[in-house]
């Protein structure tokens, strides 16, 4: 292969150049913006750190949401991905109609959220919605009311993620079982008769590599979630299901205070940088 | 691998929770179609699940939304398709020389997998961080509120994708028949036009298709950069609510509108979807 030929750059610089036009200015832009006293069509003031050390020290909303946000992505990571790992173990042998399950549980990965927002928003309707007609049916007289009061709206945001993503998770570690070799069961078998052996000493240590990647994809998606709780719950009852990114858009893009909105995207930025980190380690061998 | 023993309890257990798993998965939507056939009236005072049994069925809601409604729709409809088809385009164009740079050349003073790392970091990067400066930018481009301001930021938000996962395909392929090519005097550019791109065609119609849901799908951005003409069907959607509460009729309506082109559309997607979704960390 020629390696000098100067033909490769014209290969990847578009793409390189597209990407750095239309992300890495604006987030320069908004590093700039986080210095300053910022409010849209007003004049800007220079006030160093001030906007980072009221978001730290001085705005309950900030830890609040912050707090909403953890509590999202822990329930929602690990629900998503033992759910998904319990169907990906139910369905890794020979199944009729296999392709048709996977196929179905691929759709929900491709519904747009803010729609299925809107659907758990009748989903979950006092009176009329599915969920409570069930409850009725079942004789409960006094269903949670969910969108009022604080834990149910923040549980009807849980479960409708995770029926979102546990597909994904199913997909991705049904894909890790069906690639770990056939080889090691057959001696394991000859060992040992208890699946619960295979699946602990075998199977889990195998997959680890898998739901490591998986775990950190949702966690990173689980920590942007901005779409249902906006549809769903519009952050409410109070601030009760306010996302940190909804927080954001609040912020900057409702009371157009963006110098403080951009300081806040900031720390989001490199929450997302520590979490991903160790994940880029990995990956980093994988594309060698 | 299974181990193959099964007993009828065993068998019966398995369909059980298998049933149960796939209700799960077609609830939702269930519910949505169901609504939509409902009554208006009826929606709203009594809870019912079973077409025929408790409610009867009506096209009354779906009439409304293809005559009355119909031009508000079919506008949302024409700027997601037009915005997806064109922020797809880009960013497989872009994403498929990228991709196949990548995988076939080797880059001296920028690594080739810090590159492809540099992509990848793209997708951690949360959309609220460059929400504000895109906002300020596309008004300053007097850009608001068009069809190409959301083509621009979905072609940037999908194009690592397309970078990574055709990366991966073109990796795979056999660098026999370009490197021959290239010794019988064909250029770069011939040896990808003709034989690499052929050759990649299934998986870089399964990106584009994956990129055209994503792009259909996204909301945060639609909803910041338009307001009014070039609104695609996810802020319309969102539209629904605020005239008199939550109609359920029009919302079940629409978005069964709003869902059902990408979800149809990833089927065809089925076997690069594991490994697009993971950058090629988990081979599908």
């Amino acid at each position: 292969m020629p390696e000098r030929s100067r033909v490769k750059y014209l290969f990847v610089l578009p793409g390189i150049i597209w990407v750095l036009c239309f992300t890495i200015f604006p987030l320069l832009y908004s590093l700039r913006l986080a210095f300053f006293h910022a409010r849209l069509g007003k004049a800007e003031t220079f006030i160093w750190l001030e906007n980072f050390r009221r978001a730290l020290f001085d705005d309950y909303r900030f830890w609040n949401s912050m707090g909403v946000t953890v509590f999202f992505v822990v329930c929602s990571v690990v629900c998503t991905v033992s759910l998904g790992l319990a169907l990906a173990l139910l369905f890794n042998r020979p199944l009729r109609g296999q392709r048709l399950f996977r196929a179905l549980f691929t759709t929900p990965l491709f519904t747009a959220p803010i729609a299925l927002g809107y659907l758990g928003l009748t989903i979950f309707h006092e009176q009329v919605g599915a969920v409570n007609t069930v409850l009725f049916a079942l004789g409960i007289e006094h269903p949670p009311a969910w969108f009022s009061s604080i834990w149910p709206a923040r549980i009807a945001i849980v479960l409708v993620d995770i029926w979102q993503w546990t597909p994904f998770c199913f997909l991705v570690l049904l894909a890790g079982l069906q690639s770990l070799p056939d080889e090691i069961y057959e001696a394991a078998w000859l060992d040992t008769s208890s699946s619960w052996d295979i699946f602990r000493h075998i199977t889990l240590p195998l997959l680890t590599p898998v739901l490591f990647t998986v775990s950190i994809l949702r966690m990173v998606e689980a920590f942007k979630m901005l779409d249902i709780p906006f549809s769903m719950t519009s952050g409410g009852p109070g601030a009760a299901t306010q996302t940190y990114s909804f927080y954001i858009y609040l912020t900057g893009l409702r009371n157009f205070n963006a110098g403080y909105a951009s300081a806040l995207a900031y720390i989001l930025l490199f929450v997302m940088l520590l979490i991903s980190l160790s994940f880029f380690n990995r990956l980093r061998q994988l594309y060698e | 691998m299974y181990h193959g023993k099964s007993t009828l309890i065993g068998k019966i257990a398995l369909w059980v929770v298998i049933l149960i798993a796939v209700s799960w998965a077609i609830f939702p939507f269930y519910w949505a179609i169901v609504t939509s056939f409902k009554q208006p009236g009826v929606i709203m005072t009594t809870p019912s699940l079973i077409p025929w049994l408790q409610f009867t069925p009506t096209l009354a809601n779906w009439n409304d939304e293809f005559t009355q409604r119909w031009p508000e729709i079919s506008r949302a409809l024409t700027n997601s398709l037009i915005v997806s088809t064109g922020a797809t385009l880009v960013a497989i164009t872009l994403g498929t020389m990228a991709g196949y740079g990548l995988a076939r050349f080797r880059f001296r003073r920028w690594k080739n997998k810090d590159m492809t790392m540099w992509f990848l970091s793209q997708r951690f990067l949360p959309p609220m961080a460059t929400a504000i400066p895109f906002f300020l930018v596309m008004k300053f481009l007097n850009l608001l509120d068009t069809q190409l301001a959301l083509i621009l930021v979905n072609a940037t938000f999908t194009m690592p994708f397309a970078v990574l996962t055709l990366r991966d395909v073109f990796k795979e392929l056999p660098k026999e028949m370009e490197e021959s090519a290239w010794v019988d005097g064909a250029s770069h550019f011939q040896a990808f036009f003709r034989i690499a791109l052929p050759l990649a065609a299934p998986a870089i119609a399964a990106a584009a298709v994956i990129c055209f849901a994503f792009s259909w799908n996204e909301f945060l951005f639609a909803l910041i950069l338009t307001y009014r003409n070039a609104q695609p069907i996810t802020v319309v959607i969102a539209g629904v609510e605020h005239t008199q509460g939550v109609q359920f009729w029009f919302v079940a309506t629409r978005l069964l509108i709003a869902i059902l082109p990408p979800a149809l559309l990833a089927l065809t997607a089925q076997r690069y979807i594991v490994r697009g979704l993971t950058f090629g960390a988990v081979k599908g």
